[in-house]
């Protein structure tokens, strides 16, 4: 049995120096900012960032090529103009990660990601029947 | 029929419930704001499971293994860690699915993508490292310790959408808050037995196999036992 812990301690060792090199990534572990970020701490430059957010209700309009939307964390909002595929479920209220430059007024991004809430919720909050499709505001 | 045979009724059950399960999914209500790809959550979710449970199994059994000194400890541990690289595989493509028809990209590498990414190639090491090596014994020593250690990545992965900012949505299930409707619920939860029992029929199965490939092993060793034997004979210095 002694001879397990010369393999154990350094495994041990080993795992120890992954969790500190976790504990520190985490700082760089950050898929996206958010609005409050790029506004107080983020300064602009021609860096490639992820900006994550809420698509503020009524905010969204079309503008020949691009898409202009007003992305919020819930305290500040950006404006983005987005050049680029929008996805199917693009919606306002959605979530969204936006990928492009921040030049200090306006997020200028070309790759546009849905991000999802975890809440699975019913359309309407009863059992689904698929003859009805139609959908009733609750 | 032999003992082998006897309990096919735990395979034959297992199928039927994950057809059944299917079917719930099919039909349980349309999760709002999704659509229909949202339906890969009843695959997603109990395959992911699958892979936790099968890899605390690995854990479990390898230090049963370290304890008693049995090796059939190490075929159960062995055999779980095929079926969770497996399931683990399984959750990752149709997360990629889901992902290209939710987020509309099939991979990226947020923190818990590629966590679970390098759980997968851990797991898929510590098979390589069996494959490896030839005899039960030292194999069984061996590898146990990767068994033991390859759980604590376990703790990360699960966390890794609370801990850091993801592009993978966080925990639906919360302590004693669940962010997911009854109906849907429900046809999870079936779902989740469903592939629980297809896990018990996999590694039981699969430890059946072990346990031939074991004694296969000690066979070929017997057979070779002897001619090995003869060709050291003990040398004889006369009798005093």
């Amino acid at each position: 049995m002694r001879r397990y812990w010369k393999f154990l301690i350094p495994a041990f060792v080993i795992l120890g120096i992954l969790v500190v090199l976790l504990v520190n990534l985490s700082s760089n572990l950050v898929y996206f900012h958010t609005p409050t970020e790029l506004n107080t701490e983020v300064t602009p430059s021609t860096e490639r960032l992820r900006l994550g957010g809420q698509v503020v209700a009524g905010s969204v309009e079309e503008d020949r090529e691009s898409l202009i939307l007003t992305v919020t964390d819930g305290r500040e909002s950006l404006l983005v103009q987005h050049d680029g595929v929008v996805p199917q479920l693009f919606a306002e209220g959605q979530g969204v990660i936006v990928e492009g430059v921040w030049d200090g007024t306006t997020f200028h991004s070309d790759t546009m990601l849905i991000r999802h809430d975890e809440q699975y919720r019913t359309e309407d909050n009863v059992i689904y029947d698929s003859d009805e499709h139609q959908l009733e505001e609750s | 029929m032999t003992a082998r045979g006897r309990l096919a009724w735990l395979d034959i059950t297992a199928v039927i419930a994950v057809v059944g399960a299917l079917v719930f999914a099919m039909v349980s209500p349309r999760v709002e704001s999704q659509g229909d790809s949202a339906r890969m959550l009843f695959i997603h979710v109990p395959t992911i499971w699958l892979a936790y449970l099968a890899f605390a199994v690995t854990f479990v059994a390898s230090i049963a293994f370290l304890v008693t000194r049995k090796l059939k400890w190490d075929l159960v541990a062995g055999s779980s860690a095929e079926i969770g690289v497996v399931f683990t595989t399984v959750a990752i493509i149709g997360g990629m699915i889901w992902g290209k028809a939710t987020w509309n990209v099939y991979w990226t590498w947020d923190a818990r993508l590629t966590l679970t990414a390098v759980m997968l190639f851990v797991y898929i090491g510590y098979l390589a490292l069996r494959r490896a090596i030839p005899d039960p014994v030292a194999r069984a020593r061996r590898s146990s310790v990767l068994g033991i250690l390859g759980l604590v990545q376990l703790i990360p992965v699960h966390f890794s959408v609370t801990w850091w900012r993801t592009l993978h949505q966080t925990n639906t299930f919360r302590p004693r808050d669940i962010q997911m409707d009854g109906p849907i619920l429900a046809a999870l939860l079936v779902s989740v037995a469903a592939f629980t029992l297809v896990y018990a029929a996999l590694l039981r199965r699969r430890y059946q196999l072990a346990e031939m490939e074991l004694e296969a092993h000690r066979a070929a060793a017997a057979a070779e036992g002897p001619v090995a034997g003869d060709a050291v004979s003990a040398p004889t210095i006369g009798s005093t």
